[in-house]
């Protein structure tokens, strides 16, 4: 086909080109103007040889040649054209005498698309032009399409095929390829190929199911769609697709199929591929969720009807997400696909299953349903398709735990990735899978919540615990892991200057749409533990909070962070706030502790040497809360502290509690002589902040001056804050009390 | 150019050059702009007497087939002008001497002479009408 032929002739709307050649110079002249004025686009020639000259450079739509012309006459002209590249399909019209037959059928042996015999009668040759160049626009269309579908197929390594009987009723021989179809399976257009050359390129353990299939398709006279796994005479092993709908002849026979085979075998990896992102975890190539629960039920599945018990090991990295903090994403990566690797390690883990393969394979082919499985983030699952108890369950929990003892190198770094298991059993724990993860977490938690890096059963005592309470854990848990704890920040003001001296940071949880108050979450992040990762988190918070606001307002002074008792046991505390302090270029006094005064004096002993080191350090310490414990005077005396907080129920009472005017004046006082600083909390009135001040207290916190803050606001605070009143000098200590006692007996009365 | 159509022109009954294919020959160029009857004249007067010329070298030589072709060529062309009577004895000479016949052609070449003056006359005056029409 002439493709380029074919293409200028798409542009409908233009004129026709013509190459008109008759040795009548008159004649030319005259068909010239008769032609153009109807529409074509002329170029005219008096002979042969002139003709093929032009030709050799410009292909027109059609050619007119005058059959008899001195020289090459139209004939000879036309054998020539006719033997040039890309004219073989361009249309020639032969002119010819009226009575002249010999020159007619000459025309068409020499390869003449029509003739037309000479007359005046222009509408006529331009009807019979325009005649030509449709056929010949259609027959390129054709071609073109035909190109067009064997190039599809080509691409689709597809190509079609026809299947017939032959007179004995018999499929064996009738078979016939096309072109593409034969190079599907790797043969040239010229090979011939039988059904036998076919059934030899499939492996035997796959010709016998499939010539059975063949038979009861041709049986059933139903329609062919199959892959078939075949090895081509190439050596390639290739999947081939083969689809055939059977023809039918007048007395409703099945005569023959006619269909299409193509090579699949992309797709079908492309499909494996699918379905393995589809079930299994990218990073560590585990089964993922979904896998798993599959796995799991049908291990239920086979549980029930053998009779035996299968095992659901939750496991839990106990400080994943502190690695992936101060480590990075990278290095948390490395360190699951390293977690998973040992994990591969502690249970029978079956790689691939294809589903259908296991309900054939025998009795005991529930075993390959074992495997380690991520759920996301740092959980892992382990299935047990069979335990005889609870014993070879804590076997596996045992080895698992082993296997994470040793320390993970991530970054250059020992990592210690312990975990927590949880451990459930079918049937007496669960009897759905559902069923099974959810007490193989309250397990899991129970674990964490006694100190973690062990393994637990799932008793119902676990979970006498109540679900809401088991849900808000859980919640919380995954609240660090989801960044939904957020800190606000509340100034610390000097009200004789009406300075701000520095922020105390209080936890949020940002739990949806809902900001929950630290009253609603903290004891159970206490009770579960939970409280050690998340003020592991404050501390670093804090401390980028700092820098933030070094960089932004030139902030100097300390972010205090609450911390829990049992942080200043740990004994990598002092390392925490390093790093932390390090890595954001701050000085260590810019981060102030506070712990409580119940906490501080719940295990004395344990936390002082903490206290000592911090101090050293440059980290001071704030005991909140004050005045509620029962501090031991003596050994407030020796502890390294800086500062005391007044707690807000003496602040709120001041001036309704003649008892909270007395503590407060105590606390200020024992402060003073014990050269610490004293802050009161929970200022929330200009009288309160008057009888405060009156005492000698000017170090105040509270809803008079900024209720706590999301970040972003504290500059913004900072720049627009009036303090209620600059106090320009202190009133007298008796006039406020006196003031205080007014207040109190107004308070009585009413 | 109105006269083309008349019968007088050369003193003959029949005119040498035939109205209806003047008409239609102006038909092909209705405002005159391609100056077509003009070309299409003075490229027939020029070939007419090219050809004229071959044919009698060729009738001089024997060359029959030559006479034929030449015969061929002046069929059409004249026809197209409107030279229905050259036209027509072209034809039949065509045919005889394809025939074979190149004694029975023979007379027709007198009178083919005669019509070549005529129509080569009538030409030549509907050329100088033109010219005069357009000056």
């Amino acid at each position: 086909m002439t493709l380029h032929h074919g293409v200028s002739l798409e542009a409908t709307d233009r004129r026709p080109t013509v190459l008109l050649v008759d040795d009548d110079e008159v004649n030319l002249l005259m068909t010239a103007a008769a032609l153009r004025d109807r529409g074509f686009d002329i170029t005219s020639c008096t002979g042969g040889e002139e003709a093929l000259t032009r030709l050799a450079s410009w292909t027109p739509d059609v050619v007119v040649l005058d059959a008899i012309m001195p020289g090459l006459d139209g004939f000879e002209t036309c054998v020539a054209l006719r033997n040039m590249p890309g004219f073989d399909n361009v249309p020639v019209l032969m002119l010819t005498g009226l009575d002249d037959e010999a020159s007619i059928n000459r025309a068409y042996q020499v390869g003449a698309t029509d003739f037309f015999v000479k007359a005046t009668q222009w509408s006529l040759l331009a009807g019979r032009l325009r005649y030509l160049l449709r056929a010949s626009r259609t027959r390129q269309e054709l071609e073109r399409s035909k190109a067009k579908l064997a190039r599809a197929q080509d691409l689709a390594r597809m190509g079609s095929f026809d299947w017939w009987q032959d007179d004995n009723r018999s499929f064996v021989n009738g078979l016939e390829l096309s072109e593409e179809g034969l190079r599907v399976f790797g043969y040239g257009p010229d090979d011939r190929v039988n059904l036998r050359d076919m059934l030899r390129m499939i492996a035997p353990t796959d010709r016998e199911p499939l010539v059975r299939l063949a038979r009861q398709i041709l049986y059933q006279v139903s329609v062919i769609a199959t892959d078939v796994p075949m090895t081509l005479p190439d050596g390639r092993f290739r999947i081939i697709h083969v689809e055939a709908e059977p023809e039918f002849d007048e007395h409703g026979h099945c005569c023959a199929y006619t269909g299409i085979v193509q090579d699949v075998t992309d797709r079908r990896i492309a499909e494996d591929r699918i379905r393995h992102l589809a079930n299994y975890d990218a990073l560590t190539n585990l089964p993922n969720r979904r896998q798993l629960i599959w796995r799991a039920e049908r291990a239920l599945e086979f549980g029930r009807r053998l009779g035996h018990q299968v095992a659901l090991l939750l496991i839990d990295l106990d400080r994943f997400k502190v690695i992936n903090d101060t480590l990075g994403h990278a290095a948390g990566d490395e360190l699951l696909m390293e977690v998973a690797f040992r994990l591969r390690g502690c249970v029978r883990h079956c790689e691939q299953l294809f589903e259908g393969v296991i309900e054939t394979a025998g009795s005991r082919s529930h075993r390959t349903l074992e495997a380690v499985g991520r759920l996301g983030g740092d959980e892992f699952v382990a299935l047990l398709p069979e335990v005889a108890d609870e014993a070879d369950a804590q076997r596996v929990a045992t080895r698992i735990l082993e296997a994470l003892r040793e320390p993970v190198v991530v970054a250059g770094q020992d990592c210690f990735a312990t975990a927590s298991v949880g451990i459930a059993l079918f049937p007496r724990d669960g009897n759905t899978v559902a069923d099974l993860l959810r007490n193989s977490d309250v397990a899991m938690y129970a674990v964490k919540s006694q100190g973690r890096n062990d393994a637990l059963v799932y008793t119902p005592r676990l979970a006498g615990r109540g679900r809401e309470k088991l849900a808000l854990e859980s919640a919380l848990h995954k609240a660090i892991e989801r960044d939904e704890l957020v800190l606000y920040y509340q100034p610390k003001v000097d009200v004789a200057n009406g300075k701000m001296v520095g922020v105390e940071a209080l936890m949020r949880w940002r739990r949806g749409d809902l900001l929950i108050q630290p009253a609603d979450f903290i004891p159970v992040a206490e009770e579960t533990g939970l409280i050690v990762p998340m003020s592991e988190w404050a501390l670093r918070q804090a401390a980028k909070q700092a820098r933030i606001w070094a960089d932004a307002f030139g902030f100097a002074d300390s972010i205090a962070v609450n911390m829990p008792n049992r942080m200043f046991e740990r004994t990598d505390l002092i390392e925490q706030i390093s790093s932390a302090v390090r890595e954001e270029g701050i000085p260590h006094s810019m981060i102030q502790l506070e712990i409580t005064e119940t906490g501080l004096m719940k295990d004395l002993q344990r936390v002082i040497p903490s206290l000592h080191r911090l101090t050293e350090i440059g980290v001071q310490i704030a005991v909140d809360d004050f005045g509620t414990g029962y501090s031991s005077l003596a050994y407030l005396t020796s502890l390294p502290i800086a500062e005391v907080k007044i707690d807000r129920s003496f602040v709120r009472d001041l001036g309704v509690l003649p008892q909270s005017l007395a503590v407060v004046t105590a606390i200020i006082a024992l402060a003073k002589s014990l050269d610490l600083k004293v802050v009161a909390e929970g200022v929330e009135n200009q009288r309160q902040q008057d009888v405060l001040y009156g005492e000698g207290c000017s170090l105040m916190q509270g809803f008079l001056f900024s209720k706590p803050m999301p970040p972003e606001d504290v500059q913004a605070w900072m720049e627009s804050v009036s303090l209620p009143r600059k106090v320009v000098a202190a009133p007298s200590a008796a006039k406020v009390r006196a003031d205080a006692g007014e207040v109190v007996d107004v308070g009585r009365r009413s | 150019m109105g006269d083309l159509n008349n019968p007088g022109i050369d003193g003959a009954a029949r005119p040498v050059l035939d109205a209806a294919s003047m008409a239609e020959l102006r038909a092909l160029d209705p405002d005159g702009k391609a100056q077509l009857v003009k070309r299409v004249l003075a490229t027939y007067q020029a070939s007419l007497a090219k050809l004229v010329d071959q044919l009698r070298v060729a009738r001089a030589d024997g060359a029959w087939e030559q006479v034929g072709r030449v015969a061929h060529t002046l069929k059409s062309s004249s026809a197209s002008i409107g030279a229905l009577g050259l036209s027509a004895l072209c034809a039949d000479i065509e045919r005889l001497i394809r025939a074979g016949d190149a004694a029975g052609a023979e007379p027709l070449l007198e009178q083919f002479h005669a019509e070549v003056r005529r129509v080569d006359a009538a030409v030549g005056q509907t050329l100088q009408h033109l010219e005069a029409a357009a000056s």
